[in-house]
């Protein structure tokens, strides 16, 4: 079997999540992992698939559009290769959540994203909306190299946001954890999960 | 994080030799603590969570080196503070002597040994446990007391007494409590422990701003149901940074204790959350009702948040300690009265509280008794640290600088009850000890 990653991106409707896992069940494939959004009425999926070694990235681009109507859905095909930095606990980083409300302003997310690019913080996840009165609301998962003294980057980052009229904190993920499940904190449940990670 | 604490029993430092057993104090605090500061300096970084103190409490002393006398107690205390320094820690507390039903040879010496142990060493904290639930307020150590604490506030009146500032007198002492001064280990506990004092009046303070910001027809219900969720968040992080601790330093994790502790610092202050909570006069009418609400709701966040709750977990009133609450005081709207009965419904009790430097060891003696009874009858700890201000009269300033902040001095009632602290003996235990 081969690992393949497939996007799919188009105006939303019901039925896109049927039509695209029904392409690649009929191709003999197994989904693997999966994400999808909509995003103001916009759909988007990435998830990665096991075919077999027969099915070519064409095969999977004609399959998974041919399930749309004529030209609906935006496919995209690479093959999966495991890289070692795209997990965050093999890198020796750590998972923290940036949170960031202030007035919505060209440049926001530019400023962030490229003040954590020039510190090596990978992001691994990243949620931004506009509230109806022009907040603008960012929620980020980052992975951050243990070798930055985290204080450090925590005020560089609430520096960054009070710049641009936005506050911004950065907590950790054991502290969102704690502070936001109802699971009591006990290191024996967060080293299962930290083996869990690892494996992944 | 305000603190966090580490208990080490010291039964077995015990010795008939005083230099020996000063030396196995030494030895033992400088083993066990040794890593301490780094352990939390690593993991507050780890987290970006600043850890404000890290201290000791360790077995009571009056135990450790019973029969050595007034001048063996000295010495103990000195080497206490030897240790303290050298492992990097603010303070060790645990200089204590429990004599709530009666007073052994040794609590004796130790209470007498005060005034020298506390004014020629810096880190020691110590305490005394007069009363109890169980056997009501031993009035021959309150007495005694008041002439020490008299005594200590002399030796330290260079410092307007800051000595008193390191002594804490309690009815219903915490076995398990992290908060200086009146932290030490408590003869059930274990070998060493970690116990954490989280504290937060700032974040329960700007959450109820925040939400009657947001909702103008907010209700008390609403801040309450708001203070719990902020307690319960604070007390998950002081877990979760507790168990880290223990586990890096290879000790037992103890308990969470979920104090509001206000600094001087504004915006610090449980005397602010009462004003944001509608209070305009701390020490006016509405000041207990909303105490006794802050605190109940805190109480109520922190023990879903953790089956680890333990010490003290209240709010603290410190009036030197709470820029508010010192405003207060200078102002004329707090008075010892009103102090009182806010301890009633919250944690600790007259809690840094400055006196004129004239009073009598008897009104001393009488103004604690009157503290411990609300605890002993209410079975809560109540406590007091009142510091006879040498040379400076009511309404003058005093200020000890730091974490212990500034305050007006207090003016007491007049009339005197010398009389009735003079007869000793002790108050017995009230009816609530009966419930076996």
């Amino acid at each position: 079997m081969a690992e393949w990653v497939v996007t799919v991106m188009s105006a939303d409707r019901v039925g896109i999540v049927a039509a695209v896992s029904g392409a690649l069940a009929r191709l003999g494939g197994s989904i693997t992992n999966l994400s999808q959004t909509v995003l103001r009425g916009y759909f988007t999926i990435i998830l990665t698939v096991s075919l077999p070694p027969e099915v070519s990235p064409d095969d999977i681009r004609a399959a998974v559009s041919a399930a749309g109507a004529e030209g609906e859905f935006e496919v995209g095909v690479k093959p999966y290769q495991l890289r070692a930095s795209s997990s965050a606990c093999a890198t020796g980083a750590e998972r923290f959540i940036l949170t960031a409300r202030g007035q919505d302003r060209p440049g926001v997310i530019y400023r962030i994203s490229s003040y954590l690019a020039t510190r090596g913080v990978n992001i691994e996840d990243f949620y931004a909306y506009s509230t109806g009165d022009g907040q603008f609301v960012m929620i980020l998962e980052v992975a951050i190299p243990k070798e930055w003294d985290l204080s450090q980057i925590q005020l560089d980052i609430e520096d960054h946001g009070r710049e641009v009229g936005f506050v911004a904190h950065l907590q950790h993920e054991n502290i969102f954890r704690a502070t936001n499940e109802l699971d009591a904190v006990a290191r024996p449940r967060q080293r299962v999960q930290d083996k869990e990670v690892a494996k992944n | 994080m305000r603190s966090v604490t580490l208990g080490i029993t010291l039964l077995d430092c015990a010795s008939p030799n005083l230099d020996l057993l000063c030396r196995k104090v030494k030895e033992k605090v400088r083993s066990r603590a040794d890593g301490l500061v780094s352990v939390c300096r690593r993991i507050s970084s780890r987290y970006g969570i600043p850890i404000v103190n890290c201290r000791i409490a360790v077995s009571p002393i009056a135990a450790v080196a019973a029969g050595h006398g007034v001048q063996g107690f000295v010495e103990v205390a000195r080497a206490l503070d030897q240790a303290a320094a050298e492992v990097g820690v603010d303070f060790i507390g645990g200089y204590t002597a429990l004599v709530h039903k009666g007073m052994s040879r040794s609590d004796r010496a130790l209470i007498e040994s005060l005034p020298e142990a506390l004014s020629i060493t810096t880190h020691v904290c110590a305490s005394v446990n007069a009363a109890s639930s169980h056997a009501g307020i031993n009035m021959e150590a309150v007495a005694l007391l008041g002439h020490i604490i008299k005594q200590l506030a002399e030796r330290t009146a260079d410092r307007d007494g800051f000595g008193c500032a390191k002594l804490v007198v309690f009815a219903n002492i915490p076995e398990d409590n992290p908060f200086m001064a009146g932290a030490y280990l408590g003869l059930g506990e274990p070998e060493t422990v970690v116990n954490i004092g989280v504290s937060g009046p700032g974040v329960v303070k700007r959450a109820v701003e925040r939400l009657r910001d947001a909702c103008p027809d907010t209700t008390l219900a609403d801040i309450a149901e708001e203070i719990k969720n902020t307690a319960f968040r604070v007390t998950r992080v002081g877990e979760l940074i507790g168990r880290e601790v223990a586990e890096e330093l290879g000790v037992a994790f103890g308990i969470v204790d979920l104090s509001l502790a206000p600094t001087p610092q504004v915006g610090d202050s449980v005397g602010e959350i009462l004003q944001a909570m509608g209070v305009a006069e701390i020490g006016g009418p509405g000041t207990t009702a909303a105490l006794a609400l802050l605190n109940d709701a805190v109480k109520k966040g922190g023990a879903f948040a953790s089956s680890s709750v333990g010490g003290l977990s209240g709010a603290f009133i410190p009036v030197c300690e709470d820029a508010c609450l010192a405003n207060a005081a200078s102002r004329g709207t707090l008075g010892v009265e009103k102090l009182e009965a806010m301890t009633s419904v919250c944690s600790v009790g007259l809690d840094m509280v400055p006196v004129p430097g004239d009073t009598t060891p008897e009104a001393l003696a009488a103004l604690m008794a009157d503290e411990l009874a609300i605890g002993v009858v209410n079975r809560k700890t109540t406590a007091c640290r009142l510091i006879p201000v040498p040379g400076k009269k009511a309404g003058e300033v005093v200020s000890f600088g730091g974490l212990f902040g500034e305050s007006a001095i207090l003016d007491l009632r007049s009339g005197t009850a010398d009389a009735f602290v003079r007869l000793g003996g002790r108050i017995p235990a009230p009816l609530v000890s009966l419930n076996n």
